[in-house]
């Protein structure tokens, strides 16, 4: 199985693998997203998802547990406080929000939030900002910030992942098991690439 | 006697017996008690029983009233509660989407080879 979803929890499994190595304190209250009004104004679809706590365990209550995707869904919620997506597709290129991604760069330098990965294509005009949050050697919070010629996204992930539950869905419902670079057999999925300046 | 006498004398004959069978009678010592005894023993027995069938009556419709309602309500409720675990179903299984792509993005840029070196500036 190669769906979103199932990516989506492959490399969060990575991602909380990695954050899991960063014993850093951090806190794990949710980012408070700017309202994105010019860019909502001009796209053409629009994602605008927040699920606090209570929402997101009554959307897990209504998963299928029959259906592996959902059931791995619903485990890697249990242990989240919240998820907050903003995204924004476009017809045509529009304007970097520059002020606004500098208001969330502000909070994501806050301490304990870390840049797991920075990428610069020029070329493609494509970034790709990943950072995360971690507490005594748990990932607590995930921020996500892509910018497109015709897109924009963020996301924020708030709460403990529980790296257990990701490490055994490794090898099933489709997630692959990846080794690790430095050999470690933990079952943890692999770090990202280092972040590019 | 002539016609109208004898009409006179009849009128004054029906007259005498209507006065006497109207006469008033004295009903006797005991008959204002009796109705009054009477009164207290019965009437009030009557308005008890008429009230409580009636709140009896309202009291039935009043429950089975609040039975329909509340039962209307708890669908409602369930009906609201269904609607929003769907949405919020639907919400998270969106945002799994988006951060997926996003994600799988993010990998695909960090993995993505660098650029092969231009063939002109190779020197071959």
């Amino acid at each position: 199985m190669n769906s979103p979803i199932s990516k989506c929890i492959v490399t969060l499994a990575a991602l909380a693998a990695l954050g899991a190595r960063l014993a850093v304190a951090a806190p794990a209250a949710p980012l408070k997203l700017p309202e994105f009004e010019a860019l909502a104004a001009k796209a053409s679809e629009s994602v605008n998802v927040s699920l606090d706590a209570s929402l997101l365990g009554l959307a897990a209550s209504f998963l299928d547990p029959g259906d592996p995707e959902e059931a791995g869904a619903k485990q890697l919620i249990a242990g989240l406080k919240g998820i907050y997506v903003r995204s924004y597709t476009f017809d045509k290129a529009v304007p970097y929000p520059a002020a606004e991604v500098e208001a969330l760069r502000r909070q994501l330098a806050a301490p304990g939030w870390q840049s797991l990965v920075k990428v610069r294509k020029e070329k493609d005009h494509t970034n790709a900002d990943i950072y995360i949050s971690v507490d005594q050697g748990k990932a607590n919070g995930l921020a996500i910030i892509v910018s497109e010629p015709r897109e924009f996204t963020v996301v924020n992930i708030v709460g403990a992942i529980d790296l257990e539950k990701l490490r055994r869905l490794e090898g099933r419902f489709g997630v692959p098991k990846v080794p690790l670079p430095d050999g470690d057999s933990s079952g943890a999925a692999p770090a990202p690439a280092p972040a590019r300046p | 006697m002539s016609h109208q006498d004898m009409n006179r004398d009849d009128d004054l004959g029906l007259e005498q017996r209507l006065r006497a069978a109207l006469r008033p009678v004295d009903p006797g010592a005991g008959f204002a008690g009796g109705v009054m005894a009477r009164i207290a023993t019965e009437r009030p027995g009557n308005v008890r029983t008429f009230r409580a069938r009636a709140a009896a009556s309202w009291g039935g419709f009043a429950l089975a009233a609040s039975v329909v309602v509340a039962l209307l309500l708890a669908h409602q409720q369930q009906m609201r509660r269904t609607e929003q675990g769907l949405e919020a179903r639907r919400q998270l299984i969106e945002a799994l989407r988006v951060t997926g792509d996003k994600l799988d993005l993010a990998s695909r840029m960090v993995n993505a080879p660098p650029p092969a070196p231009n063939s002109s500036d190779s020197g071959a």
